[in-house]
């Protein structure tokens, strides 16, 4: 216990890191990393707020800005954004019935019912104090499974890493929604692309059809630009334009009574609780965690009837288990190296980019990082629930930009982000080439995000695998002789066999169609 | 892959698509892997994929004459794609060596991957000739590409004409995708962008661009 508070202890010293700037020739503190918690959370919130922008979109626009940043700063930036959509999301779930984030589709039913009841202050303020209070735990828990969980890591020779990635690749296959066979054809397919490039031992330029710019590989911002943000742009552009009625309702009243803390604690601490245990699982994230916190809170009501009609315990339930999974997500990525949804590939691409190899090893070589990056957590939390409520009007006069606007100012923004990485006019091409292809595969019903997971575990798979199998003499049954790593495959097939069975297809489909 | 844009929206009308031949989709796959073929031929070493590109070509002539029933055309098109992209890959990876002993060579891995998505590209396929599928949405033509000329065209002004004008007018371009755009708050709203994004890269990230035309 005492080492966990020595290391958020050595943590918040990161985060409250003054650097000397000279300004007109006097030396002024700023707390730096502070400034990029609060960016980022508020970028994050603003991401949330509006409809048509998602956080994979946003992660991806701002990676080529955040290059030029110390490699703490930049990671607890794109943190703050993480989380701080999970924020933003509620508040237009809440007051305009329209979700800014896929994470509080769920919470527009009961949340919007309460703005209609003129009980919008306190659906919002239970919102933050619930995704706060998740916040805090799922800091904490996130600190106190580093150690041990790295520890089990450092264990791990080439083939149980190699079987870790295919079990956490399934893992994430399985729970994301759509056909797994197609999600598993995504994941190879990012495999394959990762491949281009020059081969990591010998150097031999691999499927690179003679283009110079090919050489290095694939660049991953390039990839994550074109298949997140303008083939979204593209996709919404096709949808016909839609008009946002906003609540002209006054927010007045912005606390919640007391009976309504009363009803929503318990909410608070299940939603809590199950969004953390399913923001560790690998393609768990946010928005299944929000489902089933919703759906577990209506079962265990004792008036299923009142949910759809503003329960309060609607609105904390969802928005607490969101926010509890997005910081547990960050675990195996800080642990194992293991990224387990599309945001937290961007964040290896982040690492990578800064020259960090995201893995057990983050934690030893890099303590001010790891810790560092966990206590932003917990203060970018405490920074969104003080800025998140006053500013409700300003977010709220946001959604009036109409989007002819805005996604104008998106394309040149990451025209020139990406152009900015490497001053390469091919990466631009390349990722308008993304872009299309991205929205070739949503009219197929193929998902882009397991395709960025194969692309970004694909390096680390093809050295262990060929490590693994140097190291046996080639001798395949490697993966099943070596224990842990049997263990960790065979949960991988069992699962795949389980998600493939007919009855538990239907299951699943049912679970995403509520 | 440019050309994995189609199907084309004609191959899907409405009761032409289920259970019946798809024209446009058959001879878009049958162009594309003809090309495939010309590509293995030409290359050395690809016999496996010239079998498959020969095999994706049968399948395609099957389409445009009816004989191979599409009633789920969107997993149809999408797994044929996919063995295209992992036959496209094959013959790309052909001539790099492969194991030697016990050591993988550069390319092991690519070919091994690339069988396992044919395989998975194909199951896909076959599932949307068993399995009757909602068909292909329409493509719009407007917004998607006048987004992707934006981008193509911020690639190929940067250089030249620099910065400032370059993301001015693919600002300009990118909004002409729009149905509902009026001019003046269009010609506003690209200045005020021009100049944030100035202030970004420019002053606060001190980027090294060229911002004007070189004269």
């Amino acid at each position: 216990m005492s080492e966990l508070l020595s290391h958020l202890a050595q943590g918040m010293g990161v985060v409250f890191q003054f650097a000397y700037v000279d300004v007109f020739g006097v030396s002024i503190p700023i707390p730096w990393n502070i400034l990029f918690c609060l960016l980022g959370a508020l970028v994050g919130t603003l991401v949330g707020v509006l409809p048509g922008i998602g956080t994979v979109a946003t992660i991806a626009m701002l990676l080529p800005i955040t290059f030029g940043l110390p490699p703490v700063g930049a990671l607890i930036m794109l943190a703050g954004i993480y989380y701080g959509a999970q924020y933003g999301g509620s508040t237009t779930s809440v007051l305009v019935n329209i979700p800014g984030e896929a994470t509080s589709v769920i919470t527009c039913l009961d949340g919007h019912q309460m703005a209609r009841q003129g009980r919008a202050g306190p659906a919002l303020a239970i919102a933050a104090i619930g995704s706060f209070f998740a916040g805090c735990v799922s800091t904490v828990l996130v600190a106190a499974l580093g150690v041990p969980l790295t520890s089990i890591a450092l264990l791990f020779g080439p083939a149980e890493y190699f079987s870790l990635m295919c079990l956490g690749l399934i893992f994430a296959v399985v729970l994301a929604k759509g056909s797994v066979l197609k999600a598993v054809a995504m994941v190879v397919t990012g495999l394959l692309l990762s491949m281009v490039g020059s081969d990591l031992e010998t150097g031999a330029g691999r499927m690179t059809f003679d283009v110079a710019e090919l050489a290095d590989g694939i660049g991953f911002a390039n990839i994550a630009m074109g298949l997140f943000g303008f083939a979204e742009i593209i996709r919404n552009l096709e949808l016909p334009a839609e008009s946002r009625d906003i609540v002209k309702t006054k927010i007045t009243g912005l606390m919640p009574t007391r009976q309504d803390l009363i009803d929503s604690a318990g909410a608070i601490v299940r939603g809590t609780a199950l969004g953390s245990l399913v923001g560790i699982l690998p393609g768990g994230g946010a928005v299944i965690a929000s489902f089933a916190a919703y759906t577990f809170e209506k079962k265990i009501s004792k008036h299923p009837e009142r949910f759809g009609n503003g329960a309060i315990e609607g609105v904390a339930a969802p928005e607490s288990a969101n926010n509890a999974a997005a910081q547990t997500s960050f675990i195996p990525l800080l642990t194992l190296g293991i990224p387990p949804n599309a945001v937290m590939a961007l964040m290896v691409g982040a690492m990578t980019i800064h020259g960090i190899v995201p893995g057990p090893q983050v934690m030893t070589k890099q303590p001010d990082l790891f810790w560092g990056m966990i206590a932003s957590m917990w203060i970018g939390n405490l920074m969104l629930v003080v800025i998140n409520l006053p500013l409700v009007g300003v977010w709220v006069s946001l959604l009036r930009v109409p989007y002819r606007l805005l996604y104008p100012s998106i394309v040149v923004f990451c025209c020139i982000g990406i152009y900015s990485i490497n001053n390469s006019p091919t990466d631009v091409v390349i990722s308008a080439l993304f872009g299309v292809i991205g929205f070739w595969l949503v009219k197929h019903d193929f998902e882009p995000a397991p395709l960025t997971l194969g692309f970004v575990l694909g390096p680390l798979m093809e050295e262990n695998l060929r490590r693994a199998m140097l190291i046996a003499r080639g001798d395949a049954t490697v993966f099943f002789t070596r224990p842990i790593s049997a263990v960790l495959l065979t949960i991988a097939i069992i699962l795949l066999v389980v998600a493939a069975l007919p009855k538990m297809r239907r299951r699943r489909d049912e679970v995403f169609v509520e | 892959m440019s050309e994995s844009l189609s199907p084309s929206p004609q191959g899907t009308r409405p009761g032409f698509s289920i259970n019946s031949h798809n024209l446009v989709g058959g001879l878009i796959i049958l162009v594309i892997s003809v090309a495939l073929l010309g590509y293995a031929f030409y290359s050395a070493n690809a016999v496996i994929p010239r079998f498959m590109s020969f095999a994706l070509a049968l399948v395609a002539l099957g389409v445009t004459v009816g004989v191979v029933p599409v009633p789920g055309p969107r997993d149809f098109y999408g797994g044929v794609m996919l063995v295209v992209l992992a036959t496209l890959a094959l013959i790309a990876s052909a001539d790099l060596p492969g194991q030697r002993g016990f050591a993988f060579g550069p390319g092991t891995a690519p070919r091994l991957f690339s069988f396992i998505l044919a395989a998975l590209g194909a199951a896909v396929a076959v599932g949307g000739v068993f399995v009757e599928g909602p068909p292909i949405d329409k493509y719009k033509i407007r917004g998607p590409s006048l987004v992707v000329i934006s981008i193509l065209a911020f690639a190929a002004m940067v250089r030249p004409i620099g910065l400032i004008p370059a993301t001015f007018l693919t600002f300009m371009i990118s909004i002409l995708g729009s149905t509902e755009m009026r001019w003046l708050e269009s010609v506003i709203g690209a200045a005020l962008m021009t100049l944030f994004c100035w202030l970004l890269f420019v002053v606060l990230l001190k980027l090294p661009f060229q911002l004007w035309p070189r004269f």
